[in-house]
């Protein structure tokens, strides 16, 4: 009773929000009307227009609000098939009739069969004739997990109105993906559809799912971005014991000693655990205190989904009391085409793939694709885990059609059937002719995705799903305008309130930004990049963008002149890491001093941290000898010290030493010191004689302090290059601009512009061209009498007409010309005359405006005067080309050709 | 040429001299002062310069070991000597001198430039030695044929020439026979050679370069086939069946015979010889087959050893290294702290601990180093054991296949006494219809003749036999013992060394500590 109670109140609910919507779309709708009312009066077909305009934005807003139901359809434009059933479909109804009603018959404690639900038009539809089998042309929903993932990203999810009944409606997925809404039923009829049109042995399944299933409740579950991969441990192939390998040297370690060990450990390990599982036994015991507290807790939340979902969770399942009872519709998979292993379950709400041994999948009613139905007869007393999917046995599999699918039982017809499937029906026909009826083609009209709403994917390109301590945002790309289209966060505890880390995934960052990594708990941000980054950048991880803090930079060393691979900061050292550099520098670590104050307050010079010590490290150089390659030099700055390890021999466990000290320039004569032997102690595996000569060793510590010049410098730039890639990142994360595709038509605002002017230019020339053929027979034509054919005669004369006509209007422009040029002169001569005799009293302003005058004047003249005489040129020449022209003319030619 | 210099004395090379040369071109400034305090060793010397010295006689540069510029120009020498000793020298100037001949550079290996400007020279020979040469002057001589630039051809990185000033330069077609015949040559004369003379020259002389090509490449051809040859013999060699891979041993055996090859007139010996040789060739090709296997064999079993020492010493090496990076670390510290410490009974009590250290780390090195000679030593010994057996084996093989070859030469002796004594036996009858050469004929005198002739061969044959046989054991079981020794050497001297070093490295961290010590006594 309760759970009528709570229908009616929902259903209350639900009119009362249309209501309500209805009211402000009216306000909206009103609003304009008055405003142009009060300006001028308006004619009756600009109001129609309106009208027009308004009505049908008045369609499209409760399409938007609604809560998808069959009111909101607009059943007038769907096609005929959707509105009545053909003859055919009539006769299947009648068959599924009285199968079900043999069914029920003979099952009478079974449900009622989910067969034929009404559409959208209030027609009754047999389920396998609402899968429309269709292959998207889209290469990414090839494969299944795509396009559960697609059919999950893109619907919404809205409960069954009654959760322990199949809903008594099934609409196309037309419908569906149109409204982008729907149920368990409407998605996986839509993810059917897509996975038989994509080669799948899919069904859609009519059974009983667990609560969580059912809501979409994903808040128990991990989300899968959190898991961490496992890294499979490659099992080292064993190497079998080379023939001469030594004997390893004996074990003296007592076994017994070790014994004792390992008892002690695993002691500890069982006291730990059963602790553990006291406590989790204590906390269940509270928890279903608490339970028993709210008896109908479950109602309610089956009535507000929402809220249950907000609701605090506990991290065990409360023990559902309709727990098998609610009803859930999902796909099943079966092996064998595809290359599909083995058979295995989708749910689409979550488009996750679980095993048909899975808990949540509690039972199945009854299963069809596009060509048949089948009723499960096995006992679900074990969940699904039973089941035998051999559709072909009708002990346990009950068909609605016969034999429209064989079994799997006689695996020979079933390839035969798999090879050709066209000849299905024809197959049938030989097998059995009275009693087969096949499915008659599905009344669905194609599948149809528009590649924007293919981008798009999730309702208005956001969708947000929440898992147990974390929460998934996703949005299309570029609909953020910092290319975010991912976002993870993870909690600590299970209210989802203390943030534990944030992860943001980017799409076409110009910048090649991909990942950025928060972690809140200690603050250390980590952003990834794919290749292209200006300095090679590859990860970045700091706690603060200020410069000589904590942070790492991994690079693209291909990328890189220097090579380098790493450089780790923290306030006083740097290191950096290098690879396939030619002087076979591998590492390079900079310690560095307090800064001192500077006395003066010279403030524009830099104050770099004083160096204290340098330490470079240096694979291993193959063309020199290893007595001579140095593998470790470090550079004391403060202490003026410098020490040398170098590479050690190939049989030799010990490798030479070298220090320099370079202490005292000067003795405490004054006299300057060049090199005494004290100045630098070495420790040489193999003792040569000319290394111990001063010379040598002079020759050596002078070029280290050239080095040690070198390296400091360079250590410099290094600090120069942070700077500046701070800087860098910073302004990047300000601009945060978007890389867009040439092949992005939509986007290219480039491309655009000159798609646009391209076509600006073909209408320019369209107009031209309409221009061009001008009729120049047209008014002589109209001057005959209408349709009658042309006699010789009046083809003359239309012809002569013209020509004279031509010929006028030839002189008439000489004339014009002439005209023109004589007034230019007379008023030149008049304004000569009037020059002439005022000459004394003008002024030099007069005279200036006089003689530019008389300038333009003259300049006006001679371009009449040109004109006239290329008129006089070309007029006759034109007059030819009339003449030839109207030879020519397809109107006048026949009657031409018996002069010429 | 060098009326110049008749009126001065000729100088001899000697050690004065020598030492202001290079005392005068040594390092400058402090470097100088320096090596003033110490004295150069002329073994360190990289370049010595030499010039407008009127010297005679080139001498007295053997102790310039690691010369590489040698500068003698502008003196008097007659001829090229003493330079034997300078195998790394690199620049060589011998220009404006009296040399009339080249020679005396056959070890100078490394010589890349080599001026002979302005001498006497007639010919262009012995420089085969001097592969890497690049420039090469001769301007100034006195060269006058051109087979000495065919000589030229064989210097394959040879691109500077300069032949002005000689006879054979002011021929007509000079320039173009050079372009032509040394295409690889950038400069000649101090000039660029440009691409279109040389297209031109090679039009022009297309035709003997062709041949020349021809007659080189046919040599060449000729040379390969000869090493590939010999590599093969090597191989066969070191699997000591060498030419038993046809009739060579057979042939060998009949070589000498006089006797066989008179027998093998009488009718019925030369198929009955053919057979005996068919069969021989064939255990001989099994002989052969079988060594090259177990050739193999004893190769894969010796690359395993290889590889097994070198890993477990490699693997030894590193645990050492780890050691003593370990120690080098608390070596520094303790170091720094002992200098830092002012207390006596403190200081002392450091230095006796860190003492400790060092004789810790000696210990566990030599420890380390002993349980790889154990474990070496037992690996070797497993070795030695296989590999004995291995040559054993081969060895027995071979004797049996051996004695398959004296069965045979037995059984063909066999036939042949009889055939010979059925033909003896006819001629005495006289029933012989073939005609026997003379010589033949001979031997058939009387019994005693004919068995001992057949029996000199046959014992002849099996002599051959023996020798081969003996050839080969012989040389396997020294293989054998040969391998076997050097490995052992080799890890005795592995051995001592590592031991040496080891000891080397303890000796100077304890200086070091000791140092300190003294230094901080007396502070």
């Amino acid at each position: 009773m309760e759970v009528l109670k709570e229908k009616v109140e929902e259903e209350e609910e639900a009119e009362r929000e249309e209501a309500a919507v209805r009211a402000e779309r009216g306000e909206k709708v009103v609003r304009p009307m008055e405003v142009r009312r009060e300006e001028a009066p308006m004619t009756q077909e600009m109001l129609r227009d309106l009208e027009k305009k308004l009505s049908d934005i008045e369609m499209a807003i409760p399409e938007k609000l609604s809560t998808f139901t069959k009111d909101t359809i607009d059943i007038s434009k769907l096609p005929l098939s959707y509105q009545s059933n053909t003859l055919k479909e009539e006769h299947l109804l009648q068959v599924a009739d009285s199968f079900s009603r043999q069914y029920s018959h003979l099952c009478p404690d079974r449900v009622p069969l989910f067969l034929h639900p009404l559409n959208e038009c209030e027609v009754p539809k047999l389920v396998s004739t609402t899968i429309r089998p269709t292959l998207m042309p889209y290469p990414e929903l090839y494969n299944w997990d795509s396009c559960a993932q697609f059919v999950s990203d893109f619907l919404t999810m809205v409960p069954l109105l009654d959760p322990l009944k199949p809903p008594s409606h099934l609409y196309s997925p037309t419908t569906v993906l149109k409204y982008q809404e729907g149920n368990c039923f409407d998605f996986s009829t839509l993810l059917c559809s897509m996975l038989l049109g994509a080669g799948y042995d899919a069904y859609c399944v009519n059974g009983y799912g667990s609560q969580d299933m059912c809501q979409m409740d994903l808040t128990r579950d991990v989300c899968p971005l959190t898991v961490k991969h496992q890294e499979v441990v490659q099992e080292e192939e064993k190497v079998p014991p080379k023939k001469y390998a030594i004997k390893p040297p004996r074990d003296l370690t007592s076994r017994f000693q070790q014994e004792q060990e390992t008892k002690k450990l695993e002691e500890i390990k069982a006291e730990e655990e059963r602790r553990l599982r006291e406590e989790e036994e204590r906390l269940l015991r509270e928890e279903d205190k608490e339970a028993t507290q709210y008896p109908s807790t479950f109602l309610w939340m089956i009535s507000h989904p929402e809220s249950q979902r907000r609701k605090p969770d506990v991290e065990k399942a409360k023990t559902d009391p309709l727990h098998g009872l609610r009803v859930h519709s999902w796909v099943l998979v079966l092996s064998g085409k595809r290359e599909v292993p083995e058979s295995f379950f989708i749910d689409p709400f979550t488009a996750r793939s679980y095993s048909t041994q899975d808990d949540h999948f509690l039972g199945i009613e009854s299963l069809w694709n596009h060509k048949n139905y089948w009723v499960n007869m096995q006992d679900c007393w074990n969940c699904c885990k039973d089941l035998v999917f051999d559709l072909g046995d009708p002990v346990r599999w009950e068909y609605l059609l016969l034999g429209t699918e064989k079994s799997h039982l006689s695996l020979t017809e079933e390839e035969e059937d798999g090879l050709n499937d066209d000849d299905d029906v024809e197959n049938l026909g030989k097998e059995d002719e009275d009693k087969s009826f096949d499915m008659p083609p599905s009344w669905v009209e194609q599948i149809e995705i528009s590649p924007e709403a293919f981008e798009t994917r999730c309702p208005n390109g956001k969708k947000v799903i929440q898992y147990k301590r974390a929460k998934l945002e996703k949005w299309a790309p570029y609909l953020n305008s910092n290319g975010l289209v991912c976002r993870l966060t993870t909690y600590e505890d299970l209210e989802c309130t203390k943030t534990l880390e944030i992860k943001e995934w980017f799409q076409n960052r110009e910048d090649m930004l991909e990942l950025k990594h928060i972690d809140k708990s200690t603050g250390l941000n980590v952003d990834y990049f794919k290749p292209g980054h200006p300095q090679a950048l590859r990860v970045h991880s700091y706690k603060s963008m200020q410069p000589e803090t904590d942070r790492i930079m991994e690079f693209y060393d291909r990328a890189r002149v220097d090579g380098l691979v790493k450089r780790e900061e923290t306030s006083k050292t740097m290191t950096e890491y290098y690879r396939g550099r030619s002087d076979f520098l591998s590492y390079r670590h900079v310690s560095f001093g307090d800064r001192v104050k500077k006395l003066s307050l010279n403030s524009a010079e830099s104050n770099p941290r004083p160096i204290v010590k340098i330490t470079e490290r240096f694979a291993r150089n193959p063309e020199q000898p290893a007595d001579e390659d140095v593998a470790e030099r470090v550079f004391l700055i403060s202490e003026e010290r410098i020490q040398l390890r170098y590479h050690c021999r190939d049989d030799h466990i010990t490798a030479s030493k070298r220090e320099f000290l370079r202490r005292s320039e000067v003795d405490n004569k004054g006299n300057k010191i060049v090199m005494t032997p004290d100045m630098c102690i070495s420790f040489e595996v193999e003792p040569m004689e000319h290394t111990k000569k001063l010379l040598y060793q002079y020759e050596a510590m002078m070029r280290l302090k050239n080095e040690e010049k070198l390296s400091r410098h360079q250590a410099w730039e290094s600090e120069l290059e942070v700077l500046e890639i701070l800087k860098l990142r910073e302004e990047e994360e300000e601009e945060h601009r978007l890389t867009i595709s040439i092949y992005d038509t939509k986007r290219n605002e480039k491309s655009k512009e000159y798609r646009e002017a391209m076509e600006r230019v073909m209408h320019e020339e369209h107009l031209r061209q309409v221009e061009a053929q001008l009729d120049y027979l047209a008014p002589f034509l109209a001057q005959l009498p209408p349709s009658e054919k042309m006699t010789r005669w009046q083809a003359m004369r239309v012809k002569d007409e013209c020509l004279s006509d031509f010929k006028q209007r030839l002189i008439d422009k000489a004339n014009l010309i002439q005209a023109r040029f004589e007034k230019e002169t007379q008023e030149l001569q008049k304004k000569q005359q009037w020059y002439q005799e005022n000459q004394v009293t003008l002024t030099v302003e007069d005279e200036d405006l006089y003689l530019s005058y008389c300038s333009q004047a003259m300049f006006r003249i001679r371009i009449l005067e040109q004109r006239l005489n290329r008129h006089k040129e070309l007029a006759p020449l034109k007059y030819l080309a009339l003449e030839e022209k109207l030879y020519k003319d397809p109107r006048l030619v026949e009657f031409m050709k018996v002069f010429v | 040429m060098n009326w110049l210099y008749d009126s001065v004395e000729p100088r001899v090379m000697d050690e004065d001299m020598l030492k202001l040369a290079v005392g005068e071109q040594g390092p400058r400034d402090e470097a100088g002062q320096l090596a003033r305090q110490e004295g150069i060793l002329f073994k360190d010397v990289l370049s010595l310069r030499l010039d407008f010295q009127n010297i005679l006689r080139i001498d007295s540069l053997w102790q310039f070991e690691n010369l590489r510029k040698l500068q003698l120009d502008n003196n008097i020498i007659e001829k090229i000597e003493g330079l034997e000793r300078l195998v790394h020298l690199v620049w060589l100037d011998l220009s404006f001198n009296n040399i009339e001949a080249i020679e005396g550079l056959d070890t100078l290996v490394n010589l890349e430039d080599l001026s002979l400007f302005n001498n006497r020279i007639s010919k262009i020979d012995s420089l085969d030695a001097l592969v890497k040469l690049q420039v090469l002057s001769l301007g100034n001589n006195e060269i006058s044929h051109v087979t000495n630039i065919i000589y030229l051809r064989r210097f394959k990185d040879l691109r500077t020439l300069s032949l002005s000033g000689n006879p054979i330069a002011e021929e007509e077609d000079y320039k173009m026979f050079i372009c032509a015949y040394l295409p690889d040559l950038v400069y000649l004369d101090f000039r660029r050679i440009d691409d279109h003379m040389k297209e031109l020259a090679e039009i022009k002389h297309q035709y003997g370069i062709d041949e020349l090509k021809q007659r080189e490449n046919l040599t060449q051809a000729q040379l390969d086939d000869e090493r590939a040859q010999r590599e093969e013999l090597e191989e066969h060699k070191a699997a000591f069946v060498e030419r038993l891979n046809g009739s060579f041993l057979f042939d060998s055996m009949y070589a000498e015979d006089v006797e066989g090859n008179k027998l093998a007139h009488l009718p019925g010996v030369s198929e009955l010889l053919q057979a005996y040789k068919d069969k021989f060739v064939i255990i001989c090709l099994n002989i052969f087959e079988y060594g090259l296997k177990q050739q193999e064999k004893r190769k894969v079993e010796l690359d395993t050893f290889n590889e097994c020492v070198q890993e477990a010493i490699q693997e030894n090496r590193e645990q050492g290294k780890r050691r003593i990076a370990k120690f080098e670390e608390t070596h520094l510290l303790s170091l720094n702290a002992i200098r830092d410490e002012s207390e006596v009974t403190n200081l002392e009590m450091k230095v006796a601990e860190h003492s400790k250290d060092i004789t810790e780390l000696f210990d566990m090195l030599m420890t380390l180093e002993m349980q790889l000679v154990e474990q070496l030593e037992e690996t070797i010994n497993t070795f030695e054991r296989n590999i004995m057996d291995l040559v054993a084996l081969f060895i027995e093989n071979v004797q049996s296949l051996m004695a398959q070859c004296r069965d045979l030469e037995n059984h063909h002796h066999e036939k042949l006494l009889e055939i010979s004594i059925n033909t003896l036996e006819k001629i005495l009858k006289g029933e012989l219809d073939e005609d026997l050469p003379y010589d033949v004929r001979a031997l058939f005198v009387d019994k005693d003749t004919i068995v001992n002739a057949v029996g000199t061969s046959h014992d002849l044959h099996l002599l051959k036999i023996d020798n081969r046989e003996d050839e080969l054991v012989t040389r396997t079981n020294s293989w054998c013992s040969h391998l076997v020794d050097a490995i052992h050497k080799d890890e005795i001297m592995r051995n001592r060394r590592r031991v040496k070093e080891i000891h080397q490295y303890v000796d100077h961290v304890q200086n070091e500590l000791d140092n300190l010590e003294c230094s901080e006594i007396i502070d």
